[in-house]
């Protein structure tokens, strides 16, 4: 394939043009993302709240085959998808899920991700009726839900 | 994360060319890790064979670790991890520019347009906004607006299309930038999850759409365009 003349920019421009775009969403979006969920993580831990959601939230998680804990990362998914991968890894390297875990909520943290925002970015833009709002706030989180059972079935045939 | 590009606007000059879709398909076989595991030099065409390794730091205990170590917890900890992304997550973009420099997406419209009025039931010209909305939440639905204010969709086709987009929004900017985070650990291919949430935005594009049309039965009205 590839560097044809019509072509403003090479494939190296656009490769580097590519990882410098990656290099300021890691330091800027990724990082601290990472670095807040982690803190949180770690807040939850010494004020022994994650044992407490752990526990609470252990019979619904369990629908999916995961720990209770895992409840933190859906509801950090709601505000910021970022937040929401820090989170998960944050568990992971706690030991508290296991990497088939992680992959079971992946497409979840973007199915329900930063719904609180894209309220205002994506329905308030597109300026749709708000009567809908609750009900397509409803749609995106059952499509997650839905998502993690298809993910545990795939999970479980790797 | 919050992909925050500026929009890339309406129809470019140059239409979709042969190494569009080589770049496409380049894509799809890059990232979804059926090279993975060859021990062929074409498993050079795979993200996790070329993104690499950390090289391995022995400890005391024999064990080998990274340059993470073992047992950090808290924000320190969290810094070390994210340091330990950060290559997957510029190689990734990096890679998914030059595919869209190529054109790929823009081949992707093309090949996804003729199937938007049977599967979402919304006008083929709703594919660039698709496509739009893949990079940036912000623009596509900014296009969902122009186009319904230009009388392309209906009030019901809007709520169809904002629909698709809402759930997973902005997906290759945010699956590719905060998800390359977690590819190294994914124990399926990093395609699969990703399909996955496109699959579903499918779903729940449909849902609101069965709603509409059960709303409408309820009243008894016929909304026309």
């Amino acid at each position: 394939m590839m560097a044809e003349k019509k072509q403003k920019k090479n494939i190296i421009d656009l490769f580097i043009e590519g990882c410098r775009k990656g290099w300021d969403t890691g330091i800027r979006n990724m990082m601290p993302n990472v670095l807040m969920a982690f803190i949180l993580i770690k807040a939850l831990n010494v004020t022994g709240l994650l044992k407490f959601l752990g526990v609470v939230f252990a019979p619904v998680m369990a629908l999916w085959g995961l720990p209770g804990e895992a409840v933190t990362v859906l509801v950090s998914a709601l505000m910021s998808m970022g937040g929401a991968i820090g989170a998960a890894a944050g568990l992971l390297s706690a030991g508290t899920m296991t990497a088939k875990d992680v992959t079971v909520v992946m497409p979840a943290i973007y199915l329900m991700g930063s719904l609180v925002q894209y309220l205002g970015r994506c329905l308030g833009t597109a300026e749709v009726n708000s009567k809908y709002y609750a009900v397509m706030v409803g749609i995106a989180v059952l499509n997650a839900l839905l998502a993690m059972w298809v993910m545990k079935i795939i999970v479980a045939m790797v | 994360m919050d992909e925050n590009k500026p929009v890339p606007q309406t129809e470019e000059e140059d239409e979709v060319r042969w190494y569009s879709y080589v770049a496409l398909l380049f894509a799809i076989v890059f990232f979804s890790g059926v090279l993975a595991t060859s021990k062929e030099w074409y498993s050079v065409f795979d993200f996790t064979v070329l993104n690499g390794t950390f090289g391995k730091i022995a400890a005391a205990n024999g064990k080998a670790l990274t340059f993470r170590g073992a047992g950090g917890n808290g924000c320190q900890d969290g810094f070390a991890f994210a340091l330990s992304l950060l290559p997957a997550v510029i190689f990734a973009l990096g890679v998914v520019n030059v595919v869209e420099g190529l054109g790929g997406l823009k081949a992707a419209q093309k090949l996804l347009s003729p199937l938007l009025r049977p599967l979402l039931g919304i006008p083929g010209a709703c594919g660039l906004g698709m496509i739009t909305s893949y990079q940036s939440t912000d623009a596509g639905a900014g296009m969902i607006k122009s186009m319904y204010e230009s009388g392309i969709i209906n009030d019901d086709e809007k709520t169809i299309f904002a629909m698709y987009q809402f759930s997973g929004d902005g997906t290759i900017t945010n699956f590719f930038s905060s998800g390359a985070a977690l590819f190294s650990i994914l124990v399926t291919p990093i395609i699969v999850p990703f399909a996955v949430i496109m699959v579903f935005k499918f779903v729940g594009a449909n849902l609101i759409r069965m709603y509409i049309k059960f709303l409408q039965k309820k009243n008894g009205t016929k909304e026309a365009a």
